[in-house]
């Protein structure tokens, strides 16, 4: 029974700590509580300074959930937490990091702006050089802030700088704007947006019966110019590597727009790739409240083991990296990935070779095409 | 026990250490006095009588029993080994007069008995021990003089103590001057005592540091620490006062001398300044300095006088330290646990009564951090557009309304962190307890609680962290 709560969607609901999606206001009210309580600590004749507790993003604070009829899974986090604290000394940079992204997030607020999480950065770079040296720290402080005030980044006035592109089968149109023909939009396809609401408010129109999620954007132009959606219906979307946010709201858009439509993920054969196809299909544990949020049940279409023995001759492959194996070895510990999965991971592992989808061009630079209809024809997904 | 003689400096020492003794305890208000006299250079030496006489209670010899002669060419050109004592108690009727001679190995050849005094009826008890030393009278005066300096530190409870300095002069007469008084404290009280060498101490810094004497900040804590130690009631007190000098940054660098990186421990035992025992050097080097934001280079120990050399003292600070172990009846050991437990309570002390002093590393790190955040604290604030959020935060750090800027607000709640850093690690076990969420909910369980260490300057995970 335990083992059963644990993964159905009965204790997804039980134990979900998510992050709202709130108004300009409840933000800044939510802000203005956390000044006021750190003041009152501060002030009370037992004054102390009150650490932050965040919801943590360890691995060890995920949960999965899985649909009882769909087969759908995701990972979310639950209510296990962390503290930022001055006190501590390795804490006490990333406790006042928090407090400048607040600082930062409450003035965006009050003036009525979004900033993307880049132009955060560089403002940050330049007001506190001794606390922010990488966006990567500005992500993550982004990410604390979420988990102290649980409420969703997009809330927060921070856009995510999507690099996510679409092109094929579909009609675009903004408020108040042209439509958009996304295969008319040339090789590089139609940029995606890092504003989640004009996302949402985008209308949608289409006559393909598949999405293809592609993780590279040079696969992606390719098919783009070869035009591959006059062949096969589809759409083609990218995140350009790992997916960003907007990319992802997109394409869980067009799943709840378009539910009959299956989505494809086209990927290296290696253990990134997998883990790219991973978070969309599940979420990341690092997107912390927002983990769960715009997971999509998307196939495995290739690269997988079967291709790499039949199509990809011996000198096109690559030995696995060290990097590969970290990655390799913490899909091979999450309780989600499915068994298929697991074994593609194991067949990389044991061969120690890494294969990129490029190498199909070997059989001729149109040859992507066909694999693609090929796989489809023969519901060749996992 | 056995005490080996190996200068005229620990000759002089240990005799006006067992006076002193002697005085301790006896009932009354006692008087002791170190007299010089020089004599005429016979045969070209200068000869100088060193006396010490105290009316304390008469001495029973076992104290001198100990002393040993060391065989020391120095030594033996300066003092034949000889020591004459007089002592009488209240209940005899003549005062004895012994001949004590070190060189004699043979206990039974070491003591003379010489023909007694009588006292004529008169009750009284005391003791005058000499001994003739072949040394230059300034040499001595200087050295005993410095010496009972430092005593000065510590007010030993109804004691009065000086120091004459008598000769023949050229027309053979007497003369005689005094060259140093102390008063003793009118009675024996624990508080009073660490008091005094608090003040001791600070007049010591005061008169040794002629330079520093415009413009200077004393700041001192006290520690004492008590062992309820034998049956007797006879308790071990260690006392320790510790000084923080600061020097305004106006003065000239040339007061900041390379030896101000050290502290010379003022050491005393049963309230006679002498060398540090090995096991409150123990004590010293075992605390742990850099919660004060400190670090020991060394401990040099010259001739029984301890340096403590710091690594990192800012260069307008200097730091003071005594102790002072004694047991409230003579006579005593010291013990090392005591030591440190009194030198810490003396750092605590300071640290607590002066803000911003001896912080430790990690505190001083604080601060600096303390800045940041009340600047971005006081932006927050301000940028507000809602005037009651302003208000709130505002009466919440006891601001005026029409002092509110950026600066104010930023000082202020600056001054509120650093005081509360200043407060010490002692409170952060208490707020260790339950974390407090800003939005309550009642599926936080308490058993999830998980340290998470931020883990700087890793590479972005392209991983599927689950």
């Amino acid at each position: 029974m335990g083992e059963l709560s644990r993964s159905t969607i009965f204790f997804f609901d039980q134990h979900l700590c998510y992050a709202d999606i709130i108004p300009p206001s409840q933000v800044r009210a939510r802000i203005e509580v956390a000044v006021l309580n750190f003041l009152k600590a501060l002030s009370s004749n037992d004054p102390s300074i009150s650490d932050l507790s965040l919801i943590s993003r360890n691995p060890s604070n995920s949960r999965v959930s899985r649909g009882l009829l769909t087969g759908d899974s995701w990972i979310f986090l639950s209510h296990s937490f962390c503290t930022r604290s001055l006190t501590r000394e390795n804490s006490a940079k990333s406790f006042i990091r928090v407090w400048k992204v607040m600082e930062m997030s409450y003035q965006i607020l009050v003036q009525e702006k979004r900033v993307t999480q880049r132009e955060l950065y560089y403002k940050l770079l330049c007001d506190s050089p001794d606390y922010f040296t990488s966006q990567l720290q500005v992500n993550r402080t982004i990410q604390d802030l979420v988990a102290l005030l649980r409420c969703s980044r997009y809330s927060l006035g921070i856009m995510a700088s999507s690099r996510g592109a679409i092109a094929g089968r579909l009609l675009l149109q903004e408020p108040n704007k042209e439509v958009v023909d996304c295969s008319t939009c040339g090789s590089s396809g139609y940029a995606i947006s890092g504003d989640l609401d004009l996302l949402e408010k985008l209308s949608m129109e289409t006559d393909a019966r598949y999405i293809i999620m592609v993780e590279k954007h040079a696969i992606f132009q390719r098919l783009a110019e070869d035009r591959v959606f006059n062949q096969i219906p589809c759409i083609l979307i990218t995140a350009k590597g790992f997916p960003d946010i907007a990319t992802r709201f997109l394409l869980h858009r067009l799943c709840r727009t378009f539910p009959n439509l299956p989505v494809l993920g086209l990927v290296d054969w290696n253990p990134a790739g997998l883990a790219i196809l991973c978070t969309f299909k599940f979420g990341s544990i690092g997107m912390g409240l927002e983990a769960y949020r715009y997971a999509c049940n998307v196939k495995w279409l290739g690269l997988r083991k079967d291709d790499i023995n039949q199509l990809v001759p011996e000198e096109c492959l690559a030995p696995l990296k060290p990097r590969d194996l970290q990655i390799a070895k913490s899909l091979m510990a999450s309780e989600i990935l499915q068994d298929s999965y697991k074994e593609e991971v194991e067949a990389m592992v044991q061969s120690g070779r890494r294969a990129e989808i490029e190498a199909l061009y070997c059989h001729g630079y149109d040859y992507l095409v066909k694999f693609l209809a090929t796989k489809i024809v023969q519901a060749s997904y996992l | 026990m056995e005490i080996e003689i190996s200068s005229v400096k620990m000759l002089y020492r240990h005799l006006i250490f067992f006076a002193v003794q002697r005085c301790r305890m006896s009932d009354d208000l006692c008087r002791l006095t170190v007299k010089l006299t020089s004599f005429s250079h016979r045969f070209g030496l200068p000869l100088v009588r060193i006396s010490v006489s105290d009316t304390g209670v008469g001495s029973k010899l076992e104290e001198y029993q100990y002393l040993k002669y060391r065989d020391d060419l120095v030594l033996a050109n300066q003092w034949d080994g000889m020591i004459s004592l007089a002592t009488t108690s209240v209940s005899d009727s003549e005062i004895h007069n012994l001949n004590l001679n070190l060189k004699e190995s043979n206990s039974a050849g070491r003591l003379t008995k010489l023909p007694s005094t009588t006292k004529n009826g008169v009750k009284f008890s005391g003791t005058e021990v000499s001994v003739s030393i072949s040394k230059s009278l300034d040499d001595l005066l200087a050295e005993v003089t410095c010496f009972l300096q430092k005593m000065i530190l510590v007010k030993i409870p109804k004691v009065v103590m000086e120091l004459l300095v008598g000769g023949d002069d050229l027309l053979g007469a007497q003369t005689e001057s005094r060259i140093v008084t102390i008063e003793g404290s009118s009675v024996y009280s624990p508080v009073e005592s660490i008091k005094c060498l608090e003040v001791g101490l600070k007049d010591y810094v005061r008169k040794h540091h002629t330079c520093l004497s415009i413009g200077e900040n004393l700041k001192g804590g006290t520690g004492v620490a008590n062992s309820s130690g034998s049956s007797h009631g006879n308790s071990q007190v260690v006392e320790a006062v510790v000084i923080i000098n600061e020097i305004s940054e106006l003065f000239p660098s040339s007061c900041m001398r390379e030896q101000d990186m050290r502290t010379e421990i003022l050491y005393f035992k049963d309230f006679v300044h002498c060398s540090v025992a090995q096991s409150s050097l123990d004590a010293l080097t075992s605390i742990n300095w850099k919660s004060y934001g400190l670090a020991l280079r060394s401990v040099a120990d010259h001739d029984g006088c301890v340096i403590l050399e710091w690594e990192n003292l800012p260069p307008h600070l200097h730091i003071h330290i005594a102790i002072h172990c004694y047991h409230r009846q003579y006579p005593s050991l010291p013990d090392r646990n005591l030591a440190r437990k009194a030198v810490k309570c003396a750092l605590d002390d300071l640290k607590e009564n002066n803000q911003g002093v001896l912080l430790s590393t990690r505190e001083l790190k604080m601060c600096d951090y303390a800045l940041d955040l009340a600047k971005t604290l006081a932006r927050l604030i301000l940028s507000s557009n809602d005037l009651n959020f302003q208000e709130e935060c505002c009466s919440l750090l006891g601001v005026q309304s029409q002092e509110v800027n950026p600066d104010s607000v930023g000082n202020c709640i600056r001054e509120k962190i650093i005081s509360v850093i200043g407060l010490n690690d002692r409170n952060s076990q208490k707020h260790k307890e339950a974390p407090s969420f800003l939005f309550e909910d009642d599926c936080f369980r308490k058993e999830d609680f998980m340290d998470e260490d931020y883990q700087e300057g890793e590479e972005a995970y392209i991983s599927w962290d689950m």
